[in-house]
């Protein structure tokens, strides 16, 4: 199994920016699994492209490949892709190691 | 201006994105502010000091990016400000949308640092360079206005001056109005004797006296805000209460009148010192006139004409060196006192007038 995106390089200006960063991922899995138990595809669809957006922006590649993947998963309602996607999203946030340069 | 005064509106309803994009931008030594919504942005955008560059995302809760960005650039206060429209990489439909609204430049999320900054360095150089040639068409402009202002003050009045100015920042033709019947005062000033002067006297020199007892005439008049509306051979025709309502005209009128006779007075007697004796005489009458432009489309006159006037250029004609006749009215409503020359005939009217006379 490839592991090598659970390592993160983050600029060094960054650093204080990403405990708050980490807290809000870690809150949107929770929102994350909660629309998936409701089948909320809508609200799924759109944290999936908020996570796209945002994660490449901060250096988190792996987390904006997860969105994209969650995104297409809400629009065409495959539950199971979406529950393997957020099952390896947390997985992702419990192992991420984050390194600052 | 310095990076640290070029100030950016942030504008991005996800925390995390809006923490970074201000970071990005302070890191740079530029200033930060955000907005989480729309409204927030309009509102920021309109406030005082108003952003340099704002950095909006298209997807925002309620009123979305797009609407932003078009009332932003219609609103002549924010039209100017730099929109730079953050939408999706793929998504080409928004950029059409972000063009027809007038963003001035897109970034694509996941934003890129050196592409963040790189747009708005080139925005702030632009925005800059904008201001600067705004900074220089206003100044150019002040300075014509000046330029203008001083040429045209030397012919008419500067209170006329400050109506044709107004006139002409309208975007109309100056004095175009139509004529307005007013109630005005009107004081002539004319100098006795001055004819024959003329006749022994130097064409240079004809001018040169007159320029020198015309100096001290103009001045006393504005001073007590009369305008000057005509100046012919040694004759002064000064209007009050007009083009502008001035309640205390007459009292400005009289006292106009006796400053001139005073401060005339050096200038006559350097006259008199030379064998040209002369002296001034006034008229001073009130009532109905209408202001306008008098003459033909090659030459006009702004103008006021009507019985006060009348009445005014007649009671000049008959004042002595140094006296100031007045009709009754005028002097009533200056609240002063003069002696009584009766009842008199005044040509070209029909009804004999009650004149007053004030050495001075």
């Amino acid at each position: 199994m490839d592991t090598s995106h659970y390592k993160v390089t983050v600029a060094r200006d960054l650093e204080d920016l990403i405990p708050v960063f980490m807290s809000n991922r870690r809150k949107e899995l929770d929102t994350l699994r909660v629309a998936l138990a409701s089948a909320d595809f809508d609200q799924l669809r759109q944290l999936g492209h908020r996570m796209k957006g945002v994660g490449y922006s901060y250096g988190f590649d792996h987390v904006s490949t997860l969105g994209k993947h969650i995104e297409e998963g809400a629009r065409s309602g495959d539950r199971a892709a979406l529950e393997a996607r957020i099952g390896e999203y947390a997985d992702y946030l419990a192992k991420v190691e984050i390194v600052f340069e | 201006m310095s990076a640290a005064d070029f100030r950016v509106l942030v504008v991005d309803d996800d925390p995390d994105m809006q923490r970074l994009l201000a970071l990005m931008i302070r890191t740079e030594g530029m200033q930060a502010d955000t907005a989480d919504d729309g409204d927030a942005a309009l509102a920021r955008a309109s406030a005082a000091p108003p952003p340099d560059l704002i950095l909006l995302d298209v997807m925002l809760p309620g009123i979305d990016g797009f609407t932003v960005c078009e009332r932003l650039k219609h609103d002549p206060a924010t039209a100017m400000i730099p929109i730079v429209l953050i939408t999706a990489l793929e998504d080409r439909a928004s950029r059409v949308r972000g063009i027809r609204a007038g963003a001035d430049d897109f970034l694509s999320k996941p934003v890129q640092r050196e592409e963040l900054l790189a747009r708005v360095q080139t925005l702030r150089r632009l925005h800059e360079t904008r201001r600067e040639l705004e900074q220089r068409r206003l100044a150019a402009e002040v300075s014509r206005k000046e330029a203008l202002r001083k040429a045209f003050a030397r012919y008419i009045s500067p209170r006329l001056v400050e109506t044709m100015m107004a006139d002409l920042e309208a975007g109309g033709t100056p004095f175009e109005r139509a004529p307005q019947r007013m109630s005005v005062v009107v004081l002539f000033a004319d100098l006795r004797g001055f004819t024959r002067l003329t006749e022994r006297t130097q064409v240079d020199g004809v001018v040169s006296l007159l320029n020198d007892y015309f100096a001290v005439m103009t001045e006393v008049a504005y001073r007590h805000d009369g305008t000057i509306f005509s100046m012919a051979g040694d004759n002064l025709l000064v209007g009050f209460n007009v083009p502008f309502p001035q309640p205390d005209a007459a009292a400005l009128a009289w006292r106009a009148a006796h400053e001139m006779a005073a401060s005339a007075r050096p200038v006559l007697d350097r006259w008199a010192s030379r064998g040209m004796p002369t002296g001034v005489g006034f008229g001073l009458a009130s009532g109905d006139a209408i202001l306008g432009n008098v003459g033909s489309p090659h030459y006009m006159n702004y103008t006021i004409i009507g019985d006060a006037v009348n009445v005014a250029a007649r009671l000049v004609e008959l004042a002595q060196p140094g006296e100031l006749l007045v009709a009754g009215p005028a002097l009533e409503a200056a609240g002063e006192r003069a002696a009584p020359r009766g009842r008199l005939p005044l040509r070209g009217r029909s009804e004999p007038v009650d004149v007053y006379s004030a050495m001075l």
